[in-house]
């Protein structure tokens, strides 16, 4: 077996030779673009630090992270080859696909390049992929286009097709290993001879080229296994001598059907896609997913390799960019999940800030009289994060409990109210919070060794918060609570005729959903170090509610993209417009100058709030259910359109002469 | 007693302001149900509109037209202001929230947001971002109805005005809304949609027709809240709309008396809370305006969960 796959290496069949050149094609060029780009860097300065170039950190401990990230991200891609390989039945062209991953990584990583900017890169290659739907939709009609049918040899899996779909896994990680390792090597050898390269550089290429087709080998070997593992064993086949166990060959049968029917359920819940789009599979989502993560943790040492100064700039932007994760995640609960409007979200927000800001500044010995010690009062920034959220939970009840009996709109403005009602609050009692001057010199957390005057502690407190909200809203809305919400949302009487306590459940859902904007508020005091009561604005409420349609409502995902999206926007891209067009070197700047030769005095900072509004109103009329809809309104989208499809395939018994098993390789 | 009758008068006709804008509001939500966030910077764009007619006839801070030429000038610049608006209702209708009309219920939503960012910046744009200065044409005489030792209670001729023209504008609205066929027919949308679509009413237009009133409405308060206050800033649509449609919420939404009553009622309370002393508050009841209107408003609600004039309609099932 394991002789005559080796021999297959060499020489592949037609069938999978095709699959070989697209996906290793598709896939080298934005990891060469990559490589080149930040990874070489990177490499050169772990393996020989006197070598890397300014801006970029020599100390061992982001060397070693560095390096890690980096072989995670080798080990990826190569597992994502093996098992595109292996689940790809053949059904999307190669010069298609060519196109789309150019169009989806290399445009963003040219125009990151390009700008030097990491956002504003994002953001412009965001614009050209709306572009390149347009024209793709446009040329599909025009050539009446219809996907063509998968591979013949892939419709039902025997011992004989799993072995050939594990020898394609093998296949593909072996090749792109070793065109990635012949690749960098030729071009290492280029530098060697032109005399920029140590020799103890070139030590490594030798080894490199070695290592990553054997690591290729075995690592398409377990992206097989990993593409394997969701396939559906060939039914009923090889089993002809238990025919006479009839008691027996039934529970097989219902084993089967239940088996097929959790696989249905799970396919239903994930809605996964079939494996003509291997790309979007569930297996290849969970790769991009281990790459988005392993990208995000490392990003604060990856930073000065790919962009080499500003960092720290950058890094605390992206911490404001957490916060408001946290605050969006928390008006999905009351808005997204329960569907209760609600458009006073900031006062939460507010309420969070100051609790802290108020127990961690000198405001608290004015207010008590109780001499704290600054050295280890800080370290009540931990509880107090779990003690804001308290608090903001309490008011949440506060709010919600005379508001039960309003519906839709109604609830909206009395919220509305209440977010108006408690920055005037914090103004006016000046006695207790310092008006409107605000409170200043809050006190940074505290743990031993970590210094919290760069940002970087930030970036990783906020990672952690993110994660801790998103886990405590995934299980919020899978539990009971959870199904309450939706419930209500969906229809009040038929819920509460149906056994929900609307009373509990309406309140728990502002419980939650304040308490998270406590937490935020708390993390947002300790980090800016300063809040004034006029920072809390219905504006604000309105750029988080923002965020949630956006990004999709009632969905986590969607809700996250879209808090990053709004405050990217936001932010990081009409805030910094001025300053890139004042660049002579930066595309930004021809086109500043053209618009100010017609009207004078024009900056990008004048038109800020009318571009920010233009986008809105785009987005929503193109993607009115928002970036990334939740399943749930997705299937409902779905099942109005192949109702009939979906019953038909159902109806179909297995073993039944119209059912064939389908491959489940995604 | 006097001091609460003056602020009285002066809550009347803040609160006739009021009520015109929420009037679109309560317009727009009756009959596509949507809080049309973009409504309170058109009356921006109105106060704006009506400066820059005075300015193209000519009339400075300084100038005192009398008689026929005052008239004029007044009603030319009403119209123009309610006009523009009207126009600009319409197209906001056309290309922000028509395109969303089968949309979920939040999107439209969204998208006024924006396109309420949009003219804000617009109104930066067009009249700088400090306050621009509306001239005051009308001739300020005041009247006073009480002046004797224990007080003074007077009204201004500005303050008669504008409560005659929103008066005016009042009562043909509800005219034209409950007499007349285009009104048969947007309260025919209002109430359902689709069956009035199989009654033959063109509900594209009727829509469109909603928005163009409320918006002329919204022009015609730019055009008094000048008269009235004599000056304006691009940011006020967002303050005041945001008054109006609690306005339009406290009085019932959807309710076209609804909304202005529900405005008369928070110009009043707004003006009254400027009594409210430091001993009880601090810093006195006018720094805490919006939170007495918005704590009334909560307790209104508590009580009446469908406004005071709403309808409490029993739940469809």
């Amino acid at each position: 077996m394991s002789l005559s796959r080796n021999f297959n290496i060499l020489l592949p069949t037609p069938d999978t030779r095709r699959l070989l050149i697209k996906w290793i094609v598709a896939l080298l060029a934005p990891v060469v673009v990559f490589v080149l780009w930040g990874g070489e860097s990177i490499i050169n300065a772990v393996i020989s630090p006197a070598t890397a170039g300014g801006g970029v950190p020599t100390d061992p401990g982001s060397l070693i992270e560095a390096a890690i990230f980096t072989a995670v991200f080798y080990v990826v891609v190569l597992l994502l080859v093996g098992y595109l390989v292996a689940a790809d039945s053949g059904r999307r062209g190669m010069i298609e696909l060519w196109i789309e991953v150019i169009v989806f990584t290399l445009v963003p990583l040219v125009l990151v390049i390009l700008f030097y900017n990491l956002i504003l890169g994002l953001a412009l290659s965001v614009v050209v992929w709306l572009v390149y739907f347009f024209v793709r939709n446009i040329v599909r009609k025009v050539r009446h286009y219809t996907p063509p049918p998968p591979l013949e040899s892939l419709k039902a899996i025997n011992a004989e097709q799993r072995s050939v779909l594990m020898n394609r896994a093998i296949l593909g990680g072996f090749w792109f290993g070793l065109a990635l390792a012949l690749i960098s090597l030729v071009v290492d050898l280029i530098y060697f001879f032109s005399g920029s390269l140590p020799l103890i550089l070139l030590i490594w290429a030798i080894i490199r080229t070695i290592l990553l087709p054997v690591a290729g080998y075995f690592l398409g070997r377990l992206a097989g296994t990993i593409a394997l593992r969701r396939t559906l064993p060939q039914v009923g086949n090889g089993n002809g001598g238990n025919g006479a166990n009839g008691s027996r060959n039934g529970s097989r049968r219902r084993e089967r059907l239940e088996l097929l029917s959790t696989m249905r359920a799970r396919e239903e819940v994930k809605n996964l896609v079939p494996n003509d789009l291997p790309l979007r599979s569930a297996g290849a989502q969970r790769f991009f997913l281990i790459l988005l993560i392993a990208f995000v943790i490392f990003y604060p040492v990856l930073d000065p390799f790919l962009f080499s100064s500003g960092t720290d700039g950058r890094l605390a932007g992206f911490g404001d960019a957490g916060y408001y994760v946290i605050l969006a995640l928390g008006l999905n609960i009351v808005v997204g999940f329960a569907g209760l409007l609600d458009l006073g979200y900031v006062a939460f927000f507010a309420i969070g800030s100051y609790s802290w800001a108020m127990v961690g500044s000198t405001q608290f010995g004015f207010l008590t009289g109780i001499t704290v010690n600054p050295q280890v009062w800080p370290w009540f920034f931990w509880p107090m994060l779990l003690g804001a959220a308290l608090i903001a939970a309490f008011f949440g009840v506060l709010l919600g409990a005379p508001t039960l009996r309003l519906r839709g709109d109604y609830l909206a403005i009395v919220t509305l109210g209440f977010g108006e009602i408690v920055p005037v609050v914090f103004t006016e009692l000046d006695k207790y919070t310092n008006g409107v001057n605000g409170i200043v010199g809050i006190y940074s957390p505290i743990i031993p060794g970590v210094d919290w005057t760069s940002a970087t502690p930030y970036y990783y407190l906020i990672l952690v918060l993110i994660v801790l909200t998103i886990f405590a809203n995934i299980r919020l809305r899978d539990s009971r609570l959870g199904r309450a919400w939706i419930a209500i949302r969906e229809d009040e009487v038929a819920a509460a005729s149906s056994g929900v306590n609307l009373v509990n459940t309406k309140l728990f859902a502002f419980a939650s959903g304040a308490f998270f904007a406590g937490v935020a508020g708390a993390f947002h005091a300790a980090k800016l170090g300063s809040i004034s009561p006029d920072s809390f604005t219905f504006g604000d409420s309105v750029i988080y509610l923002a965020m949630v349609v956006i990004g999709g409502i009632g969905s986590i995902p969607g809700v996250v993209v879209g808090a990053i999206a709004v405050y990217a926007i936001n932010q990081f891209i009409l805030a910094n417009l001025d300053s890139l067009a004042s660049d002579p070197s930066n595309v930004l700047y021809t086109v500043h100058n053209s618009i100010a030769n017609v009207i004078p005095g024009f900056t990008f900072g004048n038109i800020r709030n009318l571009l920010f509004g233009v986008i809105l109103v785009v987005i929503m009329i193109f993607r009115p259910q928002g970036l990334i809809p939740s399943a749930r309104r997705r299937r409902e989208l779905q099942h109005g359109n192949d109702e009939e499809v979906e019953v038909g395939s159902l109806d179909v018994p297995p073993g039944a002469p119209g059912f064939e098993a389908e491959v489940h390789v995604e | 007693m006097t001091l609460f009758l003056q602020e009285l008068i002066v809550g009347l006709t803040t609160g006739a302001i009021y009520s015109l804008i929420a009037l679109g509001y309560t317009m727009v939500y009756g009959i596509i149900e949507l809080i049309n966030f973009a409504h309170g910077d058109i009356f921006m764009i109105g106060t704006f509109v009506a400066i820059t007619i005075l300015g193209l006839l000519g009339i400075t801070s300084t100038s005192h037209p009398a008689g026929f030429a005052l008239v004029a000038i007044l009603v030319v610049t009403c119209l123009g202001s309610m006009l523009i608006c009207a126009a600009l209702g319409v197209v906001i209708e056309r290309v922000a929230y028509r395109p969303l009309r089968n949309a979920p219920r939040l999107a439209p939503l969204i998208s006024a947001i924006g396109v309420s960012l949009i003219l804000e910046n617009v109104g930066s744009l067009w009249k700088g971002v400090s306050y621009v200065s509306f001239p005051q044409i009308f001739p300020q005489n005041t009247y006073y109805l009480i002046n004797n030792a224990s007080g003074q209670v007077s009204i201004n001729s500005v303050n008669i005005l504008v409560l005659v023209i929103a008066l005016v504008l009042m009562v043909s609205l509800q005219w034209m809304v409950s007499s007349t066929r285009t009104g048969r027919a947007m309260r025919a949308v209002a109430q359902d949609r689709e069956a009035a679509a199989l009654m033959g009413v063109n509900v594209d237009r009727i829509i469109a027709i909603t928005f163009f009133i409320g918006a002329a409405l919204a022009g015609a308060a730019g055009f008094i809240y000048g008269l009235q206050y004599g000056s304006s800033i691009f940011y006020i649509g967002f303050q005041l709309g945001l008054i109006a449609f609690t306005a339009a919420v406290l009085g019932g939404i959807g309710n076209i008396a609804g909304a202005m009553l529900g405005g008369i009622l928070i110009g009043v309370i707004g003006s009254l809370s400027s009594l409210i002393p430091n001993s009880i508050l601090p810093h006195g009841g006018d720094a805490w305006q919006n939170a007495i209107i918005f704590a009334i408003l909560i307790l209104i609600l508590v009580f009446r969960p469908s406004g005071l004039l709403g309808e409490q309609v029993p739940e469809k099932v």
